[in-house]
């Protein structure tokens, strides 16, 4: 990976490193991609992907609209908030 | 050392400790990360209904490492818990300090179960889907599991029973008759694997953890064979994938907006989210983050993240296989029987590696117990076995 590539990942996951971090980070790919390079050797082109562990059963509930939380309850965490609705900058000037 | 973010001075009787990464309506919930810094949830997680209702008071929350992250909660943004600079899991201390019956956890990288085994304690994480992960914090959903740690095997499976249970509300929940299994499957024990690589590769000390559980179940009558487990070794590479792919979007959501941290410092939109998540996530939750995002691009997707799928079926094939004939897997912990603070500074990303004692049952789901400092492994609802094996390792190796 190069810094290039880091770049593209840091803004796509809304991080910034600092450089020191992202010297870091590279050693840290590096070594796992060496890991995962050495296990290649297995063949698995006729092997199934197992995307779930067991079985899954799927959950069916009723379709029923319920009001469990009130919108205060809702925005009590939230950093900031102005007439019920989440503050967030100016999006489209 | 902070080993419980919060404690409530009124529970009396009989109580338990909640790992914090288990949502509860009284008390904050933070997984170690600054992001959730005094997060009040709306609602208990469903362990948290069912322990109520079974008549537990919850005595507090147990630091973790960052959603989990790390060898032995190391990297908890409020700090890690250490004795004379070796790594305890807060859970362990919880138990020490306190008369918790039990700690709840989530084991997602095996922390609890490398913490519990290590630090005198017993942990067991059960097989996936059959305790609800319902109000959970999420990390790697299609491993993780909610995990017991008590001072003894009978104390974990007391807690464990009262947990076990089909929730509608889980999207991953077993079917009642299947959690009930948990329960009801058969003791019975007479065959014993040994992992014969996965031990080598450990230092003499943990290695000879496992001797001293071979020789107590040999005594007991079990006969304990070594076996060949090396394709059990890609395990760890194909859960370090996946696991960060899943972490990687499970944490997409926090981004200062609707609840958590947000930075002062913006003016756009764009600068609130990266300032916001650059501020409030530590570095290994980090690399995780940006590791498991690659592995899910274009270019490595089939490479990375499709050819782990594949690798868990062999190795879910090959437990399966072993479990034929025998009714459990022991196996080490971890590399070795201690972790310093430094070591984990100096390698922040420890617990990448030491997932490969961890990663065959994260990423089959199968359960798993540990103490002592070793790990047993068995069948999926295959508890009642790894609890009776447990107690031989109780009576035998201390």
């Amino acid at each position: 990976m190069d810094r290039e590539v880091l770049r593209r990942l840091e803004k796509l996951n809304q991080l910034a490193l600092t450089d020191a971090e992202k010297e870091a980070f590279l050693a840290f790919y590096a070594k796992q991609e060496r890991e995962w390079e050495a296990l290649s050797a297995i063949d698995t082109e006729a092997v199934e992907r197992m995307v779930h562990v067991l079985p899954v059963y799927t959950v069916v509930r009723e379709d029923t609209v319920i009001k469990k939380f009130e919108r205060e309850d809702l925005q009590k965490g939230a950093p900031e908030t102005m007439d019920g609705y989440w503050q967030v900058p100016r999006l489209v000037e | 050392m902070k080993y419980l973010l919060c404690e409530n001075p009124a529970a009396e009787g009989k109580n338990v400790v909640l790992s914090d990464m288990i949502l509860t309506k009284d008390f904050p919930t933070t997984a170690g990360s600054r992001m959730l810094e005094g997060y009040m949830s709306l609602f208990d997680a469903e362990v948290v209904d069912r322990l109520k209702a079974a008549g537990y008071a919850i005595r507090g929350k147990a630091n973790v490492g960052e959603l989990t992250l790390g060898v032995l909660g190391e990297n908890s943004y409020f700090g890690a818990c250490a004795e004379n600079g070796v790594l305890v899991d807060a859970s362990v201390i919880a138990l020490r300090e306190t008369n918790a019956a039990a700690v709840i956890g989530l084991d997602a990288s095996g922390t609890p179960r490398r913490g519990a085994a290590l630090g005198g304690m017993v942990a067991l994480k059960p097989t996936y889907g059959t305790i609800s992960r319902f109000g959970t914090i999420s990390m790697a959903c299609s491993g993780e599991a909610v995990s017991v740690t008590a001072r003894s095997v009978s104390d974990v499976r007391d807690t464990v029973n009262v947990l076990v249970g089909h929730d509608d509300k889980d999207g991953t929940s077993l079917p009642a008759e299947k959690c009930a299994l948990v329960k009801t499957g058969d003791p019975s024990v007479s065959r014993v694997a040994i992992a014969r690589e996965l031990t080598a590769s450990a230092n003499a000390e943990m290695q000879a953890k496992v001797v001293a559980a071979r020789v107590a179940l040999e005594k007991s009558g079990v006969e304990v064979v070594e076996i060949d487990d090396s394709l059990l070794l890609a395990a760890k590479s194909a859960w370090n994938i996946l696991m960060s792919a899943e972490l990687c979007n499970n944490v997409s959501r926090y981004d200062g907006v609707k609840y958590g941290y947000r930075t002062k410092n913006y003016k756009t939109i764009d600068e609130l989210y990266t300032g916001s998540r650059t501020e409030a996530f530590g570095e290994l939750l980090k690399y995780a983050i940006l590791f498991g995002s690659e592995t899910l691009s274009t270019e490595n997707y089939m490479k990375m993240y499709d050819k782990s799928l594949r690798v868990r079926r062999l190795v879910a094939e090959r437990l399966a296989a072993i479990f034929s004939e025998f009714d459990a897997l022991l196996l080490p912990v971890a590399s070795k029987c201690a972790f310093t603070e430094e070591e984990t500074r100096e390698n922040v990303h420890l617990s990448y590696d030491e997932a490969l004692y961890t990663a065959p049952a994260s990423i089959t789901g199968m359960p798993a117990i540990t103490l002592c400092g070793v790990q047993l492994m068995g069948a999926a609802f295959s508890e009642n076995k790894l609890y009776s094996l447990a107690e031989i390792l109780e009576g035998g190796t201390k």
